[in-house]
């Protein structure tokens, strides 16, 4: 780091830029609805008056700027007109658009003056057309490209006031005119972003950033005008950017902002993508240490080793970062979804791990979630009571039949709930996304793409009850269905061998028994069957995944005992992981299993995720050793992988909530153990370690 | 009829034990009981109860009369004199803390079960560690066959009888020895063994021509000086090129696991005490080394 970017990364840590903040603006929903004006003129006319408000505030020595002094946005509709919507469509999360990627290479090479001119042309043929709705598309969108241009033109003042004619230079070029410098690229990047979020899109992803910005780098390389060291340095003081106003970014969790950066992976014509650019930006984060923008790597077959001894190398930092998805699955699963083929050697991962196509997908991926445990038990209520009283024992496969009947039933169940959906328009993004000019309509209403994708939440508490029923109920009869049934009705209370054998010594997915992972894959085929075929409103297929967001702890909080041994209430393990209390062999054999199922035909995305203890990086020879094993999971046909090298905040919580983290495991010397079982006194010698390891 | 052993854990991904990616298994029973040792239930070769004291919620449940077979053979064995009480129930405990270290196995089920991820291990293989594994010699010599082709290393004290060593020096691809003292009062009485037989096979190692790993764990005070350092480093001087030193820092967690057997960790060493070990004896006889944390 050098020091100029040293001094901007200090100041933001030290929040000191956020004094610039001031008051939030007038309301402005009550006006609205007195003058019932429609969604997109009440859209134009808040960005524009946000924009408006905003103060150019150039902090010292950047070269890069742009920060965001209003911090809360006036509500767009008065409470009454919101529920009114509310009650006639279905509202995703907040009801604007988000959780898209949008283009922003093309504006940043045109530039927004000739994109302004593009959409007054097409603003005049639907003048001509008499297209109504499209006309006030087009006028929304040019109001706020004026707002955004005067606010351009604020800070290019603002930087000749303080003497930075180098800063007023790029900032009279960009965004208005298109960008010749890898620093111009960058600071309309930053202005086109921070104007996603004044608009009030959220999870507005970064996509392919190593791709679409590499161009300027190489050309700027190849003048001599900058050189590697000058190119490190402006991608630092860029993914500093990131971390300036994201705490105003609406989400789930503090951190939940959905600043997905993609590096590397198969471009669009079928080359590799990987390049120094790709190596900056892993070696940037790894210096910053920050939680955004949060970093993806691409991989595949074709990747060479040293790619993934860089992303372990992040790993080690203990960041949670990079998240790796396999391009060998991803691409043909995305192509059998119906998804071209270059666009999909294009996708990026959205907030999280959902896989999207830049610029063309308004897919909402996370529009809805299956409970996998929910449909179990509701088939083990009904089907093995009913075998009970007639005192008929169907075999397992019948009762295995009927859930795979029902989690199709489900299926179609959820996607006939979501109807009318409707968002909130969002011009400024629609100028960013493919053909919604032309078409002079709001991405709000769809683009290219406009597939919904479910998430699909424990799966290994739902497989590990059915190898429990398999095992104890049929094969070995040593447990009557409605013994069962009576103990998880009473949350196994009084029945604490049953439940022991249940939680530790029944069989489970993740140590790599082909049985039980068989278990999982068919789970997940029916998964995948019961969303083919169905279609959204909008034309769009259904996509299955392997994704939990925070349903691990939504659907586990309301659900009973499990016959895995879960209590009621208990977590499910998050994403695509092991339940939370199995006792496993090993990552060998939780990758063996996790690679059985057929992972292309769940492609909505969702990470194995796997924690390891930092230590296990300390060395080129064991970070090496780390590298093979995500190689190995990409070669056994993973799709998604997320490693963890354990934080002290991390234990420090495990001290605290030992339940939630039970399958956390650290290595100590020469053997490993679950962090929550050792006595204390010897979690705090690994605490304090830590602070040396971190 | 395939040779019975006993083992007490199988651990993945044992990135310290040998090249490339690797499982390795720890043999029951040793024939040194070293004060610091971090694996205690490899030391005894009779099954052992563990019970985990943390997460327990002194419920109770594990001391009920429980009529299990194998509870009950483990707390006659065990339960009353390791202050274990009667001995616990391994299959009651609503947190999974009362365990079994030992289990009986034949080479051939223990080589079938490792061989489940042979494909998984890329440029690795299995090494056997414990206990010690030379104390279990026809099952180990069965159970290395049973894992060819596949690359097999064995960690080992180096306390065997000398053609019980030698064999294994002809049949694995890799030994990897933990030298702990190179004078024998001082071994001793650090492990309760002389170090005689050690330095026999250590020289039939050294003389051997193979490569090997020798690993010492230092222990404050007792073998990190530079008396038995240099003196380690003369005895492998005819090896240079050939082996590959690693010093182990001492673990302050070396104790953990002695209260889940109903023992005390009583090492007669201050753990406290910075270990600093100088690599200068090695490198100055051309011997690879290092310091490992």
């Amino acid at each position: 780091m050098t020091e100029r970017v040293r001094r901007l990364y200090d100041l933001i840590v030290a929040k000191e830029h956020r004094r610039y903040r001031h008051d939030a603006l007038a309301p402005m929903a009550e006006d609205f609805a007195r003058l019932k004006a429609p969604p997109l003129l009440r859209m134009a006319r808040r960005t524009a008056a946000v924009l408006q408000a905003e103060t150019a505030v150039i902090l010292p020595g950047e070269r890069i700027s742009f920060l965001r002094t209003v911090p809360k946005l006036p509500e767009l509709f008065a409470p009454g007109e919101w529920e009114e919507i509310r009650r006639g469509h279905f509202i995703h999360e907040l009801g604007y658009v988000c959780n898209i990627s949008p283009d922003y290479a093309s504006t940043i090479a045109l530039g927004l003056g000739a994109r302004r001119a593009e959409v007054e042309a097409r603003l005049r043929r639907a003048e001509a057309a008499a297209d109504a709705e499209g006309r006030l598309f087009l006028e929304s969108a040019i109001a706020e490209i004026d707002a955004l241009l005067d606010l351009v033109d604020r800070y290019r003042d603002e930087a000749l006031r303080q003497g930075r004619t180098d800063l007023a230079e790029t900032l009279e070029r960009v965004p208005r005119l298109g960008a010749r410098t890898f620093l111009e690229a960058l600071q309309a990047f930053r202005i086109l972003h921070f104007a996603l979020w004044c608009e009030g899109e959220y999870h507005n992803t970064v996509g392919r950033f190593d791709q679409y910005m590499w161009p300027y780098l190489e050309a700027d390389l190849a003048s001599g005008r900058l050189d590697e060291a000058g190119a490190l340095e402006l991608v630092e003081e860029f993914f500093l950017s990131f971390n300036r106003d994201s705490d105003l970014y609406p989400g789930v969790q503090q951190g939940d902002n959905g600043q997905s950066l993609v590096l590397g992976g198969m471009r669009a014509d079928g080359s590799e993508g990987f390049n120094l650019l790709s190596r900056l930006c892993l070696a940037a984060s790894k210096e910053l240490k920050l939680i955004d923008p949060k970093i993806n790597l691409r991989v595949g077959s074709a990747t060479p080793t040293e790619v993934y001894r860089l992303g372990t190398e992040l790993t080690a930092e203990g960041l949670g970062f990079p998240q790796y998805s396999n391009d060998d699955v991803v691409i043909p699963g995305l192509v059998d979804l119906g998804y071209a083929t270059r666009d999909a050697r294009d996708y990026v991962v959205a907030a999280c791990w959902e896989f999207i196509i830049p610029g063309k997908g308004m897919d909402i991926p996370n529009i809805a979630a299956l409970s996998f445990p929910e449909v179990l038990l509701r088939c083990a209520r009904r089907d093995l009571r009913v075998a009970r009283d007639l005192q008929v024992a169907p075999t397992f496969e019948a009762f295995f039949a009927s859930v795979k009947e029902e989690l199709k039933v489900e299926c179609s169940a959820i996607a006939g709930g979501i109807r009318n959906l409707w968002m909130i328009p969002a011009p400024f993004m629609s100028l960013l996304m493919d053909g919604r000019v032309e078409a002079a309509r709001d991405i709000s209403l769809g683009a290219t793409y406009n597939n919904f994708g479910f998430h699909g939440t424990g799966l290994s508490t739902c497989v590990d009850s059915l190898a429990a029923i398999r095992k104890y109920v049929f094969d070995e009869k040593s447990l009557g269905a409605a013994e069962l049934l009576e103990a998880l009705d009473r949350d196994f209370e009084g029945r604490d061998e049953l439940l022991a054998r249940l939680r530790y010594e029944a069989p489970k997915l993740g140590n790599g028994e082909s049985e039980v992972d068989d278990l999982a894959r068919q789970v997940l085929d029916a998964f995948a069957e019961g969303v083919a075929g169905l279609r959204n409103e909008r034309g769009g297929v259904i996509r299955a995944g392997t994704g939990s967001a925070m349903f691990y702890l939504w659907h586990a909080r309301g659900l009973g005992a499990t016959p895995d041994g879960r209590r009621s209430g208990e977590w499910f393990g998050a994403n695509y992981s092991p339940s939370i209390f199995a006792r496993l062999k090993g990552p060998l054999s939780i990758i063996k299993s996790f690679t059985a199922p057929d992972l292309g035909r769940v492609i909505n995305g969702g990470p194995l995720t796997m924690e390891f203890h930092s230590s296990l990086f300390d060395g080129e020879e064991s970070q090496n050793k780390v590298a093979e094993l995500v190689k190995l999971f990409v070669r056994r046909g993973g799709h998604q992988l997320q490693l963890n090298a354990v934080n002290r905040e991390q234990l420090l919580d495990a001290q605290r909530n030992p339940e939630a983290h039970r399958s956390l495991i650290v290595r100590v010397w020469g053997w490993s153990a679950y962090f929550v079982e050792l006595d204390r006194e010897y979690q705090d010698h690994i605490i304090a370690r830590q602070e040396y390891l971190v | 009829m395939s040779a019975s052993g006993r083992i007490f854990d199988l651990r993945e991904m044992t990135v310290h034990d040998g090249p490339g990616i690797r499982c390795t298994v720890f043999f029951k029973g040793c024939p040194l009981s070293c004060a610091w040792c971090h694996n205690p239930e490899g030391i005894s070769f009779e099954p052992e109860l563990m019970v985990r004291a943390k997460g327990c919620r002194n419920c109770g449940r594990c001391r009920e009369p429980c009529g299990h077979p194998d509870c009950a053979e483990l707390g006659r064995s065990l339960g009353r004199d390791r202050g274990l009480g009667e001995g616990r129930c391994l299959h009651h405990c609503p947190q999974g803390l009362v365990s079994r270290a030992g289990e009986d196995v034949t080479a051939e089920a223990l080589a079938a079960r490792m061989l489940e991820l042979g494909d998984m291990l890329e440029g690795g293989g299995y090494t056997i560690s414990g206990g010690e594994p030379l104390a279990q010699g026809e099952f180990l010599f069965e159970f290395v066959e049973r894992l060819r082709p596949s690359h097999v290393a064995v960690e080992t004290s180096g306390f065997a009888a000398p053609e019980i060593f030698r064999e294994a020096m002809r049949r694995v691809d890799l030994v990897i020895l933990d030298l702990k003292h190179m004078d024998s009062a001082a071994h001793l009485a650090g492990t309760g063994r002389p170090n005689e037989t050690i330095l026999r096979n250590l020289d039939e190692l050294v003389a051997s021509g193979a490569e090997f790993w020798v690993r010492v764990p230092l222990i404050p005070g007792y073998n990190d000086g530079a008396v038995n350092l240099a003196a380690t480093a003369r005895r492998l001087e005819p090896a240079a090129g050939r082996v590959r030193v690693e010093l182990l820092s001492y673990n302050r967690l070396a104790g953990a696991k002695y209260g889940m057997l109903g023992r005390e960790y009583r090492p007669f060493f201050d753990e406290a005490a910075p270990a600093e070990a100088d690599l200068s004896p090695f490198r100055e006889r051309g011997i690879a080394a290092e310091l490992k944390r």
